[in-house]
């Protein structure tokens, strides 16, 4: 009964999201202002009815309803409840639900919001989601239909959720990655409105600014997230593979770093309107190109879901739809936006504008990088491998100039910049450049430019913002929450380039066979194995090995503990690293294949610096969310003055009237 | 293009690069390189870390837990003790397995867009980028600064 309920309200709502979709656009065309009196309910009963279907789907899963062909695929009796309700969006139905819910909520708080004060706009991008959610829920509904059943012969109990995903990082990275989809949806949305209307005003690039920031804060924690779970989860000891999957969801985050940067020129100097909102259109596709890439089975990855060549036709002909008519639009009414453009060469402008172009171009080449193999074997070329080497080559360079711009540009004046005021810029780059130089020699084979690279764009942010405080105190300006909030995020930046840096160059690794009683000195700490002993737990039996780490004086720091895990329900195969944290520094150590009756193949990894990837992720969702709110509140608070104003000019105009009679 | 006169090429092709094998060989064996233990244990981690493993999906060789991944890194360390370079490995190990086993894929013609797409991408928009301003820029000074 309850899954029917849900499929039925599914429908309902993509019923009432497809009439969403045309009666603003026919309300504004044909000026009928009664019509649009019809949005807000509407987009009501397709919220509520679209929440109320995911709701249908959790309780399937909390009282293990079997005959539910997508509960019994993910989930059984014996799995703990939270990962029952991290399940619902756990594979690709589910997923998907997710995603259209979470548009149709988030487009929902914007139409009852009274911060917006376009109500034509506002309209208009509500029936640009309900065409988006229209689709996916069609797509949901044809091809990939949470609801279906299994009957008459269902099973007694149901399989597993993917062994590996079940971890803390399950729970957070995939509703992070597909919020983060949402809020680029949401943009998309706004730049089409914007688009329709041959209009976008400073107004609506400040409504457009938290949106893009929160999708931002969320894209950024996916990725994070997504790579403390694969380097704790997939015991391979990386923390980025440049795998197709992961670069699917890092290209749209790039773009949206753009993006963000290119908001805040048009809602401050009313520049780069059309590159807005071409970066809005761009960051949405590659989202959904990623979808695709992801959920059709035409890459190999391990993060990939299950494939079925049917889906990705049906996404492929959804992108194709959102694609080509967002960029017809844009071609008939793109000229209609216009900006200013008044600013010299050197200025801050110019340079938001060439670190927006360097993201944009390093979005582009992984993109290349990640779909270079399928063209090639789709033109018969023969198959070729492209993987970090590849993307390290090109990425660290290109990020490079954009920290470079990054820490100058707070530095410079709008508009436009003498050149003298720059001197101390001057110094501060040779200093960076000086420690660049000193960290690179510290390496084992003398000079490595990789390790100048880091150490001189880390070196250099910090510095430059170190001289943007003291130069903001020294001139008693008072320091604005937007300002902290870039400060936090630029920061963040260097943190994570400090921690890539230390562990891509300074790593020192051992791979050996070990047994009971063996030990081994790794970077001033000795690893001795101590034992082999069995562990069961409710879902896995494990082979776990126990091994005592000593400091360079002897003294005992403690056991890591890597397992090999079996899982009962479907016998896969997992490896869990053990890691011994501080800020300083990770001891790594993961158990690989049985080579003899009591040695097992073990790698065991001194990673200096090591969290400092994920602080540094962190600083900058924290800079973001900072950012986000502090956007939020400015616009509640115009809004409120200009009802204030509004209410003393109704009050007098009654005076008036008062006074006329 | 005729059939014929592609198979000329290629065959010319080959024969050099066969060429160009048997004499980087034939230098290669008159000095065989001497490593200390350190640098055959960098040197054939950072080789493992730039193949494909054959098995595993989409993880190198040296991440990799399959069997014949510890064969091949066994395989990696015993040419360098031989004194092999970097490159004699590589080159070994891609007539084995084929060019997808090599994760920096090299170049020729049919990869030159890889690796050249990005630059030519960035000065291309940068290029775009500074003729739109200075057209808009033009247009406003005749028009006057009166844009929205």
């Amino acid at each position: 009964m309850i899954p029917e309920l849900g499929l039925i309200f599914l429908i309902i709502s993509t019923v009432s999201a497809l009439i969403l979709s045309f009666i603003p656009l026919y309300a504004s065309y044909s000026k009928n202002s009664y019509l649009f009196s019809y949005v807000k309910p509407l987009t009501a009963l397709m919220t509520v009815s679209i929440s109320t279907s995911i709701l249908c789907l959790l309780i399937s899963f909390l009282v293990d309803d079997f005959s539910v062909a997508y509960v019994a695929n993910h989930s059984n009796t014996q799995l703990a409840t939270l990962y029952k309700v991290a399940a619902v969006w756990g594979s690709h139905e589910g997923s998907m639900l997710f995603w259209v819910v979470s548009i149709a909520i988030w487009g929902c708080l914007i139409v009852f919001s009274s911060r917006y004060q376009d109500p034509l706009f506002v309209g208009r991008m509500i029936a640009i989601l309900a065409f988006v959610i229209a689709g996916f829920n069609l797509f949901m509904l044809f091809t990939s239909n949470p609801f279906a059943r299994l009957l008459p012969n269902f099973p007694i109990e149901g399989r597993d959720l993917n062994p590996i995903l079940q971890d803390i990082g399950l729970i957070f990275h995939p509703p992070m990655l597909f919020l983060g989809y949402v809020g680029l949806t949401i943009t998309f949305a706004a730049a089409i409105a914007a688009l329709l209307g041959g209009k976008f005003t400073q107004q609506h690039a400040s409504y457009l600014r938290p949106w893009v920031l929160m999708a931002w804060v969320f894209l950024t924690g996916g990725n994070a997230f997504g790579s403390w779970w694969a380097y704790n989860e997939l015991g391979w000891g990386g923390w980025w593979f440049w795998d197709p999957v992961e670069n699917a969801s890092f290209i749209p985050w790039l773009v949206a770093t753009a993006l963000l940067h290119s908001v805040v020129l048009s809602q401050h100097r009313s520049s780069f309107k059309v590159t807005t909102l071409l970066l809005c259109l761009l960051a949405f596709s590659l989202s959904l190109l990623g979808t695709f890439l992801v959920r059709s089975g035409i890459v190999q990855s391990v993060h990939a879901f299950a494939s079925d060549p049917t889906r990705g036709m049906s996404i492929l002909s959804l992108l194709g739809v959102f694609v080509c008519g967002a960029l017809t639009l844009f071609a008939l009414k793109g000229n209609l936006i216009k900006s200013k453009s008044d600013f010299s060469l050197i200025s801050r402008d110019s340079f938001i504008l060439l670190g927006n172009i360097v993201l944009v171009v390093a979005a582009i080449s992984v993109l290349l990088g990640t779909f270079y193999p399928l063209l090639f074997e789709l033109l018969n070329l023969g198959t070729l491998s492209v993987g970090a080497p590849y993307f390290n080559s090109m990425f660290v360079p290109l990020t490079f100039v954009a920290v470079l711009l990054m820490g100058a540009a707070p530095l410079i004046k709008w508009q436009k910049q003498s050149l003298k005021p720059l001197k101390p810029l001057l110094y501060l780059l040779a200093t960076a450049v000086a420690i660049g130089i000193i960290v690179a020699l510290q390496t084992r084979d003398g000079f490595n430019p990789w390790v100048f690279i880091g150490a001189t764009a880390a070196a250099w942010v910090i510095l430059t913002l170190g001289y943007l405080v003291f130069s903001l105190r020294q001139q008693g300006t008072a320091i604005i929450a937007k300002k902290v909030a870039m400060m936090i995020a630029h920061l963040g930046v260097a943190v994570t380039i400090i921690g890539a840096t230390a562990v891509s160059n300074f790593e020192s690794q051992e791979l050996l066979r070990m047994g009971p009683g063996q030990g081994k000195e790794v970077a001033g700490y000795t690893f001795v194995y101590e034992d082999t002993v069995d562990v069961e737990t409710n879902s896995y039996t494990a082979i776990q090995a126990n091994i005592r780490v000593m400091d360079s004086d002897e003294n005992d720091i403690g056991y890591i503990t890597p397992q090999r895990q079996t899982f009962k329900t479907n016998a896969m195969e997992t490896t869990q690293a053990g890691i011994m944290r501080n800020l300083v520094r990770d001891l790594y150590v993961s158990s690989g294949q049985q080579l003899s009756e009591t040695e097992y193949l073990v790698r065991i990894s001194h990673k200096p610096l090591a969290c400092w990837i994920w602080i540094g992720g962190l600083m900058m969702m924290f800079g973001g969310s900072i950012a986000a709110f502090s956007g939020l509140y400015s616009l509640r608070r115009t809004q409120a003055a200009s009802q204030t104003v509004q209410h003393r000019v109704n009050t007098d105009k009654a005076l008036q009237a008062k006074e006329l009679a | 293009m005729s059939k014929t006169y592609t198979s000329t090429l290629v065959r010319l092709l080959a024969g050099l690069a066969i060429l160009l094998c048997i004499s980087m060989s034939a230098q290669a064996a008159s000095d065989k390189i001497h490593y200390t233990p350190d640098q055959i244990r960098d040197l054939g981690f950072e080789i493992a870390h730039e193949l494909r493993c054959p098995m595993s999906v989409n993880q190198n060789l040296f991440d990799s837990g399959a069997p014949i991944a510890s064969e091949l890194k066994g395989q990696i360390f015993l040419m360098l003790e031989q004194g092999e370079s970097k490159a004699e490995i590589i080159d070994f190990l891609v007539q084995r397995y084929g060019e997808k086993i090599r994760y920096q894929p090299s170049f020729s013609a049919a990869t030159a867009l890889l690796w050249f797409g990005p630059i030519l991408l960035l000065l291309g928009i940068v290029g775009v980028a500074a003729a739109l301003i200075r057209e808009q820029r033009k247009h406003q000074d005749t028009n006057g600064n009166t844009y929205e």
